[in-house]
């Protein structure tokens, strides 16, 4: 299905998307392992405040949740959609280019020199999603243009020689450390404080509005670098800020909430699904479907086994995995 | 409050004395930022409330001292993992040691929770710390450190009392296996935490800790780590005399097995049979340590008929 990009369906699906997570948002703040009427959730809300459990509940521990979920959501799908035109491979995500788990070496590294997960490391993630994506491109650069198939293979022996890097720190590290980062690994969007969403929220929306300002470049790149070239666009330029912003987005959802797998692959694909190809309208359609996705999955996680919890990136590995099979059996036949 | 009826007056008295000291002591120490934030064992600073009633524990050690200090009505919920005693199944949970739910422990309304960084992460601590519940953190890799840590809580939880005539108690059985295991010649024991791979504990670890105060020598003093792996060609030559196994469900093979696997059949231990399951609570910092300490030393050093 393809919906032409005029300003009034970007609108129109933006809007819709935006109510439906809307409605999301509101069942997943009833939900989790205490059992709160909807009354009181209301309540929670509508006052803003109190010092009653509810209040606590509803407004400290499940709202900012939800609210990162929301964030990581967003970064993680834009970034793969991104990554995805560029390369014109649909299996392009931040996870099979190992950026993921650059920004993951990056936010352990910031723990071993004494910084905690989730508080220091954003920047230290960052740095490390930055050099891999930078190393990557370099690997993949073969004679002097950009290979996609080379990138690919480029980025998944890095995102394993990451991997076996990550396990050597994770054996050097003391076991207490090792039993808080093996949580993070696996995703985990409930250690963040809220002083932090204020800061990371704008990071976030800033470099998907970056992503979104190349839009029209992108569409136009998927017909050819070359081609591109020839239509006037600098593509150089446009490569250069899509691995900066996606790296950007990356680096901000690992160092919060770990290595949620799954959704830079599966939500473009969604996304391509419900309005096509055109990135002025699949850009926000990825950014809310990923939030859409994220909060559903992370309500599974917070629910499912309560009180315990599930880290939430096997829940959306779990779930993405053969959907993502199924969607690759139906693309080839 | 009511006091369990054990011990005599004896005790009561001494208990009584030792409260005072504590109270004098505490009071000429160096004043903290408040009058009642005080700095955990793990080195937190936690606000402390003037006289907690309503406590989550979040380890299984911890509940079993909470129950052996008499504050088990005051405990309001646990974890999935506390199984002793056996009241303590009863208690509402609050999830996992590792990954707790942080809106049930907020719903139990606790005025304090009870943790360890031995089984709970850093961040569970944190967050509880921003939605107003202090969390007070006990730490022990020795058997005194355990003493320690009762007597801590103790204090904390306004049963110091108690928890000194507990830590007596124990003090006195750990005096008794000293007594009675003194000038004997030390057995080098081999601890598996796991067979394949072998995993052993490092010397630092608490059941090395244990281990000494029955008696004996754990193998592998130059080991580095608290779960190092030794392979089965560094375990021949270092030939120890007992091998223990942890009594847990996980652990499938029968001792029988041993004899038959390769690497495993030539050592000395396995051939005598010295191989030994020990009680799982030779992990847990809490009261029933002794228990294992006294299961152990009977094992290492078996009392003559």
């Amino acid at each position: 299905m393809t919906v032409p990009a005029t300003p009034r369906n970007v609108i129109m699906v933006s809007v819709t998307m935006f109510l439906l997570l809307t409605l999301v948002v509101l069942v997943s703040l009833t939900m989790g392992a205490v059992h709160l009427p909807l009354a009181a959730v209301w309540r929670a809300l509508v006052s803003r405040g109190g010092n009653s459990e509810a209040a606590v509940i509803v407004l400290q521990i499940r709202l900012p949740r939800i609210l990162l979920a929301i964030l990581v959501g967003a970064a993680l799908s834009v970034a793969g959609t991104g990554l995805q035109a560029l390369l014109r491979n649909p299996l392009a995500d931040p996870y099979v280019l190992g950026i993921s788990s650059g920004a993951a070496v990056g936010a352990i590294f910031a723990l071993w020199i004494g910084g905690r997960i989730a508080a220091a490391s954003p920047l230290a993630a960052f740095a490390g999603a930055m050099i891999t994506m930078v190393w990557v491109y370099l690997l993949g650069r073969s004679g002097g243009r950009l290979a996609s198939y080379t990138l690919i293979l480029a980025g998944v022996i890095t995102a394993s020689f990451l991997s076996a890097i990550i396990l050597f720190m994770l054996t050097l590290l003391s076991t207490r450390d090792v039993r808080g980062i093996a949580f993070w690994l696996m995703g985990d969007l409930s250690v963040t404080p809220v002083a932090e969403l204020r800061i990371l929220a704008p990071a976030i929306l800033l470099a998907i509005a970056g992503i979104y300002v190349l839009a029209k470049d992108l569409n136009v790149l998927l017909l050819g670098s070359e081609e591109a070239a020839h239509l006037g666009v600098n593509v150089a330029r446009v490569e250069l800020g899509v691995y900066i912003l996606a790296s950007l987005l990356t680096g901000i959802a690992v160092s919060t909430s770990g290595a949620i797998g799954y959704l830079g692959l599966l939500v473009p694909h969604l996304g391509r699904m419900l309005v096509g190809n055109d990135h002025r309208l699949l850009l926000p359609t990825a950014a809310l479907g990923g939030a859409i996705l994220l909060v559903l999955s992370d309500t599974l996680a917070r629910t499912a086994l309560a009180p315990s919890e599930l880290p939430v990136g096997a829940v959306t590995a779990v779930a993405g995995a053969p959907v993502f099979i199924y969607l690759l059996r139906k693309t080839a036949g | 409050m009511k006091t369990k009826g054990r011990g005599g007056t004896l005790a009561d008295s001494s208990g009584l004395l030792t409260c005072v000291l504590v109270a004098t002591l505490s009071a000429l120490l160096p004043a903290t930022v408040s009058a009642r934030t005080v700095k955990d064992q793990t080195g937190r600073m936690v606000n402390l409330p003037e006289n907690p009633h309503r406590l989550v524990s979040l380890a299984p050690n911890i509940t079993e001292i909470v129950y052996a200090l008499g504050l088990g009505d005051e405990l309001v919920g646990d974890t999935d993992n506390c199984d002793f005693p056996p009241q303590a199944t009863s208690k509402p949970h609050v999830g996992t040691m590792v990954n707790p739910s942080l809106e049930r422990i907020v719903a139990l309304k606790p005025d304090l929770a009870l943790g360890t960084p031995e089984a709970n992460r850093r961040e569970t601590a944190d967050q509880l710390e921003r939605l107003g519940i202090p969390v007070y953190g006990v730490t022990a890799n020795t058997l005194e450190g355990t003493l320690a840590s009762i007597q801590d809580l103790g204090k904390v939880l306004g049963r110091a009392a108690e928890a000194t005539r507990l830590v007596a108690e124990m003090q006195a059985r750990i005096d008794r296996i000293e007594n009675r295991i003194k000038g004997q010649p030390e057995p080098r024991a081999l601890f598996v935490v796991w067979y394949r791979p072998l995993i052993t504990i490092g010397p630092h670890t608490f059941i090395a800790d244990v281990i000494r105060a029955a008696g004996g020598v754990p193998i592998g003093a130059n080991l580095k780590g608290e779960w190092p792996r030794l392979t089965l060609e560094e375990l021949l030559p270092l030939d120890p005399d007992v091998i223990l196994f942890p009594k847990t469900e996980s652990f499938s093979p029968s001792l029988k097995d041993f004899r038959g696997l390769p690497g495993w059949k030539d050592l000395r231990a396995v051939k005598d049979g010295r191989m030994y399951f020990v009680s799982e609570t030779i992990e847990r910092s809490g009261p029933r340590l002794v228990d294992a300490l006294e299961e152990l030393a009977n094992i290492l050093h078996p009392r003559q008929p």
